[in-house]
């Protein structure tokens, strides 16, 4: 009885504290502590026991002290679990279920139950401080701000604003992250990011050009209505552990849940289907499915005539690949393909769900395009229990994408246009002129594609690619000179890929700045000796504010605990940074500051002033805090307050939240649903595109969200429009006097959406969901393999693109790697994930002991056959070599989770750099309690062809025996 | 009169450890002890499965039976608890229990452990309830307060449920009727002499 | 000597009274329905019992 897996690496206990007692680990067999009649206490290693010492017991509840309750969101996944917790004396003391939250219903995995332990806060950074000859100098705030400022201002002077790359974070507040946008806008440069680049930047911007809003549809509680749900490249068992609790609760209620991965997850343990595939083939995968649908007439041959354009041209790609051809690029056998298409067909509505086993890609955009072809064939898009669930990341990459910061848009998809950016100006109070003075003006460059243009107006340098920025030759890039200086607040440097390289470009850096509430493994994986500054920066417990979770539902976040040490919240470390660099007062021009701290609740007033591309306009903070305090009035299955103060709204307001707060709107509980009147939640599909394009018609025909006064398709709403309806005069004088020459998106007044929604209409239009698009590198989804693929035989008919000279400023490349066949020498496909206990870069979690100690070590899942072939046995150490050359020492583990030819590893460790534990570079006392090798130090070259997406889920590597 | 137990529903659990943390965070135990643990059978093949398992509280609890010192005692609800005072940390409980549960925190060479310790239903022990000497020696005494454990009540898909033995049985039952599967209550006949119901004659 | 028995007559009806006054009132007394006798510790479980019942409802139930 093989009993135990990962857990198998329980290292002892005194270690953590010690980096010399590293010899001494041992492991245990801890399933066969639990289960058997347990008589291996003895075996076990002496190290392993130890007494509690009075520190470890520490914040526990008195008896006879007042306890105080604060509600909070979990600041670990997009599921937005709800936190009780307690305070006795401002400490924090205990946790309980928060039952009344309708998405978690009090439940946790063990990362939201470990939230207190942010209270306890012992390996945080607790003052800034920089390097000095490779040395940890403490440091004042004042000093530390004004050192980096005047560095700031002189390479500014010297290389002009494009020389800073600024990384804002998805684990920021919406208010935040928002800021952290308007921060880089105003400092004068689009090179600024967040994790949502190498999250689901591929799904937003494919989802996005297929239908209107590149967002999850649905939401996790309205699963429980679907009757299949198809997971790709999903592990919600792992990465949304609560999630499981609604889909579970689907799969009771008799809903087929089918697991297609290329490694059998814990999700695909719980899936009545399970389909092994070949990593990044999920586009043969998916027209094997369309095959045999269109072969059986299972489409939904209405639905796509009323709302879908092009699904003939579809059609025409999908008779290439016979089940014969997608059983051999993908692997899966033939009849699990037919039982899966014939399970998606026969049991709808179905969902289909899809994280980063999909989008990290080269060609993810296409992948997650052709995810909503095949549920716009089966007409499961706009109906409870159907939908394109995309399970998000972090807490707040969701609201990082809509408001925050990224390098390709202002916040909420206005684009970088002259009209996006004048759009944003009037939202600032700012003049135009005056921030248009703040870029680099001096010329334009190259944009790729024959066109040229100034910085503003170019999507910046993507987190993907900072460390191109910094090392390719400057001749090359479409800005003036490399990036020298890189801030990095609130992101792992350890989630993105070519760690080597990586590492030489922060070598190369003239300033590195991290802003995170720990070191990370930026500030150690270097061997830089100077300019190097952290600024402890606060968790999201010791501020407050909102917070989007995947279904779009904006939950409010009370402070629990006021800053730990010497530590600041992101906004407060924003302002303190403007006011040096001379341009805080533009910052916050309509924000009450107090104390070098911008209020919050004005952050979220003003970005509901200027939101209303996705409808972040209604989420007003009166109405947010309103939420959350009558949670429990919410339906735990439709979202909806059927009673009560909140009556009629859906739980958070989900995006979009048309119109100002007084309209009232109660939030869209599913995107694209015309069974509802747009006042009440319904939609249809966006306008976007024009009334028509080669001859066909891209407005819907004959469908219109209930109680429409237009029964067909129309285009977007504009004054004019308004005017040709006669629907103006239902203006008022002031709405008239703002709305006049604007649109349903730059109206600031709101009476446009306010008087289209009056007359049942959607504000964005009611248009068709296309398949073709024609703006995309391939309009319809082909193909392609992997730059590194095992398969070099297939590149020949399913090549990948040319190189490309500028793109997000600078030369990619496609062709020139793939053209060899690097598979002789790495013959192993090179995948990697999430462990339940981790997340992200893993900082917060491997330096938390109730965590760190259920997964302490890094490894690497081989299967026995390429064990084997390897001469590894299960849990010795190995040399992982990625394609690239960049090398990781980490455990085996040999099991059948993983298909031979496959290696996965997680990727939340960081603090060891090709088989050296980075100890000793950490600040005293700072080190997490686990370390290991960053899998990315591995992985290798590749980017999607339209958001820049890094490729990390199907490269090459070998494995040696260390 | 309510009888405590626990059940964990295999066919839920997720193996994601919010309740061994949930437990670590209630009663802040030292690393190296866990007083819930959760197994995985078939580890990364088809048929795997998990369960959550701490001490069950058993009826005719083995390890009070073994105890040379008798310091196991059990409450009306049917929790078993156990005086640390008393206890001299023999061991005998461990090799005695068949959910693995004791745990010995202290000690520096075999034979000579410390107080056994292991899950108190979140009950406490013998000392007076919620005060500092009991959180020291026991955790949080969550029943006291009128609240369960906290490892169920903070379950990722309500797999563990701990509470009345009744209500968790209705519960579960009801599951089963849903899924149509047999009733694999894990642990109840050993814990609880729990025979689950015969197929009816027809 | 007539102020000697009238003065003993006073103390006596003082004393009298006194007894009344300070006779310690150990009788419950009745109402219909009304249980007025010492806490029964049975009862208490028997609402610690509810209580956790009620809460097992309120945090652990399927919703």
């Amino acid at each position: 009885m093989k009993t135990f897996r990962k857990k198998w690496l329980q290292r002892t206990s005194r270690e953590i504290h010690s980096p010399k007692s590293l010899s001494r680990r041992t492991f245990l067999i801890r399933g066969s502590v639990a289960l058997g009649s347990g008589a291996v206490l003895g075996l076990l290693p002496l190290s392993c026991v130890r007494k509690a010492t009075e520190e470890e017991r520490k914040n526990f509840p008195l008896p006879d002290v007042k306890t105080e309750y604060r509600r909070t969101i979990c600041t670990h996944c997009s599921v937005g679990c709800g936190i009780i917790a307690e305070l006795q004396n401002g400490v924090w003391t205990g946790q309980e279920p928060d039952y009344d939250s309708p998405l978690n219903l009090g439940a946790h995995c063990c990362k939201g139950a470990a939230a207190r332990s942010h209270g306890l806060g012992e390996r945080r950074l607790k003052f800034p401080m920089k390097l000095v000859n490779g040395a940890w100098v403490r440091l004042s705030w004042k000093q530390a701000i004004d050192e980096i400022g005047d560095r700031l201002l002189k390479i500014r002077a010297e290389s002009g604003p494009d020389a800073l790359f600024f990384c804002g974070s998805s684990k920021a507040s919406n208010e935040g992250a928002y800021l952290q946008g308007k921060f880089a806008a105003l400092w004068g440069t689009n090179n600024v990011d967040n994790q949502a680049r190498i999250c689901h930047s591929t799904t937003v911007d494919g989802v996005a050009n297929t239908w209107g809003y590149g967002a999850m549809t649905n939401s996790y509680n309205d699963m429980r209505n679907s009757k299949a749900m198809l997971f790709l490249g999903s592990n919600a068992a792992e990465a949304h552990p609560v999630a499981m609790q609604h889909i579970l609760r689907a799969k009771e209620d008799g809903s087929k849940m089918i697991v297609v991965d290329p490694r059998f997850t814990r999700t695909a343990a719980h899936a009545d289907i399970y389909a092994r595939l070949r990593s990044g083939t999920d586009i043969p995968f998916i027209y094997g499915l369309l095959w045999h649908i269109f072969k059986n007439g299972w489409e939904d041959k209405e639905y796509i005539a009323r709302r879908v354009y092009a699904m003939d041209q579809i059609r025409r790609e999908v008779e290439k690949w016979p089940p014969e051809e997608v059983e051999n690029v993908t692997g899966v056998p033939k009849e699990k393909v037919f039982e899966i298409a014939q399970t998606m067909a026969k049991n709808r509505p179905g969902t289909i769900i899809w994280c980063m086993g999909i989008t990290q890609h080269h060609m993810a955009s296409h992948t997650t395009r052709l995810f909503c072809v095949l549920q716009l064939a089966l007409g499961n898009i706009g109906v409870s229990g159907g939908g394109a669930n995309i399970f998000r990341g972090h807490d707040n990459v969701q609201g990082a994408t809509d408001v925050g910061p990224n390098c390709h848009t202002l916040s909420c998809y206005y684009g970088l246009a002259e009209g996006s950016w004048k759009h944003w100006c009037r939202v600032w109070s700012l003049d135009y002129e005056w921030v248009k003075s703040r870029f680099d003006m001096t010329r334009q460059y190259d944009a790729g594609g024959g066109k040229t243009a100034y910085t503003m107006n170019m999507p910046g340098i993507p987190v993907s690619r900072w460390i191109d920025g910094v090392l390719e030759d400057k001749a090359n890039l479409s800005q003036r000179d490399n990036l020298r200086a890189v801030i990095f607040q609130g992101m792992a440097c350890n989630s993105q890929t070519r760690g080597v390289e990586m590492k030489k470009a922060l070598e190369k850096l003239d300033l590195l700045v991290i802003s995170d509430p720990f070191p990370t493994h930026m500030a150690v994986m270097s061997d830089r000796k100077n300019d190097t500054y952290l600024l402890p920066t606060c968790t999201q417990y010791e501020t407050y504010g909102s917070a989007t979770a995947s279904n779009r539902s904006l939950q409010w976040r009370e402070k629990v605990i006021d800053p730990l040490y010497e530590s600041l919240p992101d906004h407060v470390i924003l302002y303190k940074l403007a006011k040096k660099l001379g341009f805080a007062d533009e910052l916050c021009k309509n924000i009450k500051v107090t104390n070098d701290e911008p209020l919050i609740e004005d952050l979220l007033r003003e970005i509901n002033r200027g939101a209303w591309t996705i409808g972040y306009t209604g989420q007003s903070p009166e109405r947010l805090k309103l939420h959350a305090q009558h949670r429990r009035t919410f339906d735990p299955r439709t979202l909806k307050a059927e009673a009560g103060p909140c009556k009629g709204d859906y739980y958070g307001l989900p995006w979009p939240c048309w119109g100002k707060p007084e309209m009232k709107h109660p939030g869209t509980p599913i995107l694209y649903d015309p069974s509802k009147p747009v006042a009440e939640g319904g939609l249809v599909f966006r306008a976007n595109w024009g009334m028509d394009y080669n001859g066909q018609s891209l407005l819907a025909g004959g469908v219109y969200s209930k109680g429409s006064e237009l029964k067909d398709g129309y285009p977007e709403f504009d004054a004019e429009i308004l005017k040709k309806l006669g629907w103006w005069d239902d203006l008022t004088p002031e709405e008239k006097k703002e709305a006049e020459g604007k649109n349903w998106k730059t109206d600031l007044s709101g009476g446009i959406q306010r008087v289209v929604i009056k007359h049942g209409c959607a504000p964005f239009g009611n248009g068709r969901a296309r398949c073709h698009v024609w703006t995309y590198p391939d309009p319809i989804p082909v193909h392609r393999e992997p730059l590194y693929t095992p398969r070099f035989d297939l590149v020949k008919k399913y090549p990948t693109y040319p190189d490309r000279k500028a793109f997000f400023r600078l030369p990619t490349r496609y062709a020139s790697i793939q053209s060899v066949d690097h598979s002789t020498k790495y013959p192993l496909i090179f995948t990697s994930g999430r462990l339940t206990e981790y997340e992200g870069g893993g900082e917060e979690q491997r330096s938390d002991a109730w965590l760190a100690k259920l997964q302490p070590e890094m490894f690497a899942e081989v299967n026995p056959k390429d064990a084997n072939n390897a001469g590894i046995s299960d849990g010795q150490y190995i040399w992982l070599e990625g394609a690239e050359g960049g090398r990781i020492k980490v455990r085996a583990m040999v099991t059948q989770r993983v298909g031979p030819g496959t290696v996965w590893t997680p990727f939340h460790f960081g603090g060891w750099f090709q088989g050296k534990d980075l100890y000793e570079k950490y600040p005293q006392g700072t080190a997490p309690y686990t370390r290991g090798e960053a899998c990315n130090t591995a992985t290798t070259y590749g980017y999607d062809s339209v958001t820049q997406m890094q490729e990390t889920k199907a490269t090459l590597c070998r494995i040696t025996p260390a | 009169m309510a009888r405590m137990k626990f059940l964990c529903d295999a066919e839920r659990c997720i193996e994601c450890n919010g309740c061994v943390t949930a437990c670590n965070n209630e009663h802040d135990v030292p690393w190296g002890i866990n007083r819930r643990h959760v197994v995985t059978l078939n580890d990364g093949v088809s048929g795997e499965k998990s369960i959550s398992v701490a001490c069950m509280h058993c009826t005719d609890a083995p390890c009070a039976a073994v105890c040379p010192v008798d310091c196991f005692y059990t409450t009306p609800d049917g929790i078993v608890l156990h005086d640390k005072d008393l206890c001299i940390g023999c061991g005998y409980c461990f090799y005695a229990c068949p959910f693995g549960a004791p745990q010995f925190p202290e000690g520096n060479a075999f034979a000579e452990r410390g107080k056994m310790d292991k899950c108190t239903f979140c009950a406490g022990g013998p000392l007076p309830d919620n005060s500092v000497e009991e959180y020291r020696m026991y955790g949080r005494n969550r029943i006291a307060e009128g609240k369960l454990p906290l490892c169920a009540e903070m379950c990722a898909t309500k797999a563990l449920l701990g509470g009345d033995g009744n209500i968790v049985s209705e519960i579960y039952i009801q599951r089963i009727t849903k899924r149509g599967g047999k009733s694999q209550a894990w642990g109840w006949e050993t814990a609880y002499h729990f025979k689950p119901a015969k197929e009816k004659n027809p | 000597m007539k102020t000697y028995p009238r003065v003993l007559t006073g103390l006596i009806v003082l004393a009298g009274l006194v007894g009344c006054s300070s006779e310690p009132r150990t009788v419950t007394m009745h109402e219909p329905g009304v249980y007025k006798g010492a806490k029964d510790p049975l009862l208490a479980q028997r609402e610690q019992q509810q209580m956790l019942i009620d809460r097992f409802k309120l945090v652990q139930t399927d919703r």
